[in-house]
């Protein structure tokens, strides 16, 4: 779902469940929590030993007994029953936390169950489990709690029953959806196929799945029950026979404390229950937190992807003295992604030119660092991304100097991007229309509301979708009327250039040529350059003038379109070709490339290619090839190319272009 | 039909199968449970020999629980349908502990104090906590975030009761606060503004109180459903397109993140629900829940019974409005 920015995070070693758990508690917040909770856990394991009085034992009560102030006999002082509230604070402390465990075990039990029924078989039984579900969520808790300890008999195991059994709502819509995103997985489905049985399925694949989440959710429910139960008591439901924080509140309040000024009956029961209730929420927060480390992006953070020396006044009329017909010249791009290891490079100086009215192809199997680069060239990184070197020269300006107001000037009314999925690129809800027309407000003030509409509907007539759909929502776009209205948007400030990441994947073959030939017509309509980033080399024979070759974060190789398909010199370009089925060879086997692109915190010394390339020799995994400047714009960086025509490698096996 | 309206449909069939639902529930609980109330009810001492035959008489005490099935009779001559009929009139019955009142003239006025405190608390709660988690979400990870969360899950953890108490303690003794009740007790207003004045001054700690107490809420839930805003790709988009994180936040974060906050508010009732129930016995506020945990003390069961109707009906009507005011914010729900 999230394809825009899936060459961003590095990727690391999947977590284990004992890894997080172990990441959990070594969160500030789990580990005080977890003291927290082991601490009254502890006490009331040991409140006889602890407590100073047995709060059980009965006391002959003489006024002067009643709400004494903190002594040396009286650590805490004395209630309104003359107890000493240090010992039944200590004995409290068992009452909560049993309320608080066998209360969340029964809602975990009854919730887990219902839930992975629910999820697992869906159908009628799954619709039913839901509706009663959906009803137990709307009604109050509280209300139903109270009616029925009211009528049922305040005894504690009705408050445990009462409190586990109207709780579980919660928790099984938590782990239905979480069984149903299992059910889904492959080999799930793949275990159904091979004929595995419903047992065999739960058991090895949904448990296993669901649980951790399970368990995090009961420690959150603890806390619930131990609120819970301290609600009741203080409302008067408590359990006479028994001593609670709640009911020593309750007793306190409304039997004069307050106008007794005994401060002491009614601050340390009230703190004692905050102290467990915390303790379990931190805990339950750090451990959900651990098993769903979802929120890692997070766009509007403040921009701390430049990490280049500023030099105001400085080395840009030099580097301008190219050619003029270049309008985009990026230079040594560096750029690194933090991690737990320390800094990862995912770009590794990367430089091209980008000529005016051109469409440069950028390509490379996943994980090579394409769309790093164009993101890195609007400044747009992920968080823990940081373009740690190099120069973007646009006309004067070098893009990675400006200040972040320039830097938004130029964004869209400059340089413009087609995300790869249109379908999260949309706003979900706002109508398409006005995305558009909001691009063209913020870059050309003064067009006025009415004037930036009209320009959006003409644009969206211009890509085929027509006006009549403006003020339609995202959702009721198909696929390939979703990626036209990006390239609506793209183009709507009339960009010079326009950086297209994989901007046909998941739409059809027939759809994918006419989002690309109309990106090609009107590039070429309104004099734009394009950048066109894809692993998809057919695309790029029919509609690139250059192409960019990049493995492993740097620029394999860059020559014409032609010249590349005809005779390319990496052999990782080589590679690439031969593993794309060739139109004009329709007998030729296709050879993949053996072995996989490199991971970030993996990547191999030298050339980056080496590990897989058949002609590697002791000199690549030791340097980095340079560039090697073969004329007429083309370079390619491999110790072969340097060696000359004569060892280059040659493929007779190699496609001719396809288009000559 | 639209989608729009089948949506709607669809909703209001569901909240008014869940009324239904309570309303046999609550018949069934009442007489199923050990110490079936209205047997009981009729042995109160506490009635008068006329109250107890009206009791009788309206519990139907004497005919069949469900259907009758005997020869002759309607089959709708039983306690059941004598019990809907009744709630069709407004008719909840008479209080035990209030002498003879009907319940539902006591539930109606204790509901509109019942408002005058949750009304003010729940808008600004939802306020300051949905701008606090915004703040809070778009400074991930600053001291700013890691004060407000803490702060956040403290109040979260902090009993409703606790608070209320300390609160009342701190607003009688420094800043002579009322401790009990709406208005002063014997007190004669020169206008209504002055008597506005005294209930505001009687409100105030409550209301301090409960916005507190879900302020924290709140603000948890705004600040994770910003979050998971700020990682989705249109965001990345309006970013890109060069507008500034003002106009990315309002125009195209604030809205999107309100949906499950929506939702969330309304689900939320429930625990709005128990929060009044304490804040109200605490500060003596004459609402809901004062009276239910009076009903609890005295087992005056017409108005526990009452009380719980009126809780649930309210919670799943606010309910049916969080479904509408989604519908409305989110155009994917009306579509499918």
């Amino acid at each position: 779902m999230t394809a825009v920015v899936q060459a961003t995070a590095p990727p690391t070693a999947p977590a284990t469940t004992a890894r997080r758990w172990r990441a959990a508690l070594r969160r500030p917040m789990g580990l005080i929590g977890g003291g927290m909770l082991i601490i009254a856990v502890l006490t009331a394991l040991a409140a006889p030993l602890l407590a100073p009085y047995d709060p059980y034992a009965p006391v002959r009560v003489s006024i002067q007994d009643i709400f004494q102030a903190p002594s040396g006999a009286h650590p805490l002082g004395t209630d309104d029953g003359g107890k000493d509230v240090l010992s039944s604070l200590i004995y409290g402390a068992r009452v909560s936390l049993i309320v608080g465990f066998t209360a969340a075990a029964i809602t975990t039990v009854v919730g887990g169950l219902i839930g992975i029924v629910a999820g697992y078989r869906g159908g009628r039984i799954g619709i039913g489990l839901m509706s009663i579900t959906d009803f137990f969520l709307v009604i109050p808790e509280i209300a139903l709690q109270i009616v029925i300890v009211a009528i049922a008999g305040q005894s504690l195991v009705n408050i445990i029953l009462v409190i586990g059994l109207l709780g579980w709502a919660t928790t099984a819509r938590l782990v239905r959806s979480q069984t149903l995103s299992v059910r889904e997985r492959k080999f799930v489905q793949r275990a159904r196929a091979i004929g595995a049985g419903d047992a065999h399925i739960l058991r090895r694949h949904v448990v296993p799945a669901v649980l951790p989440l399970m368990i995090a959710n009961t420690v959150l429910v603890i806390s619930l029950a131990i609120l819970s139960e301290s609600t009741l008591a203080f409302i008067g439901l408590g359990d006479p026979t028994v001593i609670s924080w709640g009911q020593m509140l309750n007793f306190a309040f409304n039997r004069g404390a307050i106008s007794a000024g005994a401060w002491w009956a009614l601050i340390p029961p009230g703190l004692a229950i905050v102290w467990v209730v915390l303790g379990t929420t931190l805990l339950g927060t750090a451990l959900e937190d651990a098993l769903n480390p979802r929120l890692k992006r997070h766009h509007l953070e403040k921009d701390r992807s430049i990490a280049i020396p500023r030099s105001p006044a400085a080395p840009l009329a030099r580097r301008a003295a190219g050619d003029p017909a270049t309008v985009l010249a990026v230079r040594d791009l560096a750029i690194e992604f933090d991690s737990p290891s320390g800094p990862l490079r995912a770009v590794d100086g990367v430089s091209f030119d980008l000529r005016r009215g051109e469409t440069l192809g950028l390509v490379g199997e996943s994980g090579c660092g394409k769309t790093t680069t164009i993101l890195g060239l609007l400044r747009l990184l992920p968080p823990g991304g940081r373009i740690v070197s190099g120069s973007v020269r646009y006309g004067d300006d070098d893009l990675l100097q400006l200040d972040p107001a320039e830097m938004r000037e130029v964004r869209w009314s400059r340089l413009s991007l087609v995300f790869q999925g249109a379908m999260n690129a949309l706003n979900p809800v706002r109508p398409v229309g006005d995305q558009v027309a909001e691009a063209i407000r913020v870059h050309e003030r003064g067009i006025g509301r009415r004037g930036a509409a009209r320009r959006a509907g003409e644009m969206l007539e211009r890509v085929g979708i027509g006006r009549r759909r403006y003020g339609d929502y995202p959702h009721t776009y198909s696929g390939g009327m979703r990626q036209r209205a990006m390239i609506a948007l793209a183009l709507a400030c009339r960009p010079d250039i326009v950086m297209a990441d994989e901007p046909t994947t998941a739409l059809d073959v027939m759809i994918q040529a006419q989002i690309l030939e109309l990106l090609a017509e009107l590039g070429r309509e309104m004099g734009m350059s394009v950048i066109l980033v894809t692993h998809d080399l057919g695309v790029v024979a029919q509609t690139c003038d250059r192409v960019v070759v990049m493995y492993g974060g740097r620029v394999a190789e860059e020559a014409d379109t032609a010249r590349l398909f005809a005779d390319p010199q990496h052999p990782y370009t080589q590679r690439l070709l031969a593993s794309f089925p060739d139109l004009a060879h329709p007998g030729r086997r296709l050879q993949g490339i053996p072995g996989s692109p490199p991971r970030l915190d993996a990547m191999p010394s030298g050339c980056a290619f080496h590990p897989r390339c058949p002609f590697a020799f002791e000199r690549c995994p030791a340097e980095v090839p340079p560039p090697f400047d073969l004329g007429d714009g083309r370079r390619a960086s491999c110790f072969l190319v340097e060696q000359g025509a004569a060892a280059r490698p040659s493929g007779p096996h190699l496609p001719e272009a396809p288009r000559g | 039909m639209s989608g729009r309206g089948r949506y709607l449909l669809g909703k209001a069939a569901w909240a008014l199968i869940v009324v239904f639902v309570v309303i046999s529930f609550n018949f069934f609980l009442f007489r199923v449970l050990p110490g079936d109330p209205a047997k009981a009810g009729a042995r109160d001492p506490r009635l008068s020999p006329q109250s107890i035959i009206a009791l009788t008489e309206r519990f139907g005490l004497d005919k069949p629980v469900f259907v009758n099935l005997e020869d002759g009779a309607s089959p709708f001559d039983s306690q059941y349908f004598a019990y809907l009929g009744a709630l069709s009139r407004g008719d909840l019955g008479m209080s035990y502990a209030f002498r003879d009142e009907p319940v539902a003239d006591l539930l109606g006025e204790a509901l509109v104090n019942t408002i005058w405190l949750i009304l003010p608390a729940q808008v600004l709660s939802i306020l300051l906590g949905t701008m606090l988690g915004l703040v809070a979400a778009w400074r991930r990870g600053t001291a700013l975030d890691v004060v407000s969360l803490t702060f956040s899950l403290f109040l979260w953890s902090l009993p409703t009761f606790f608070l209320a108490i300390l609160l009342l303690v701190f607003g009688s003794s420094y800043l002579d606060l009322p401790t009990a009740g709406k208005t002063t007790i014997g007190a004669q207003y020169a206008s209504f503004w002055e008597e506005l004045f005294d209930i505001g001054r009687h409100l105030a700690m409550p209301t301090l109180a409960f916005t507190l107490v879900l302020l924290g809420e709140y603000m948890l839930i705004m600040r994770s459903s910003v979050l998971d805003v700020f990682s989705e790709d249109y965001i990345l988009t309006a970013k890109a397109k060069g507008l500034s994180t003002f106009r990315i936040i309002r125009d195209h974060a604030v809205r999107n993140a309100m949906l499950p906050m929506v939702t969330l508010i309304a689900l939320n009732l429930a625990f709005t629900v128990s929060g009044a129930i304490q804040v109200e016995q605490v500060f003596s506020w004459p609402g809901i829940g004062d009276l239910t945990v009076e009903a609890i003390s005295q087992r005056d069961y017409p108005v526990l019974q009452g009380a719980f109707i009126l809780i649930a009906v309210a919670v799943v009507i606010a309910n049916f409005v969080a479904d509408i005011v989604y519908g409305w914010l989110d155009p994917r729900v009306t579509h499918a």
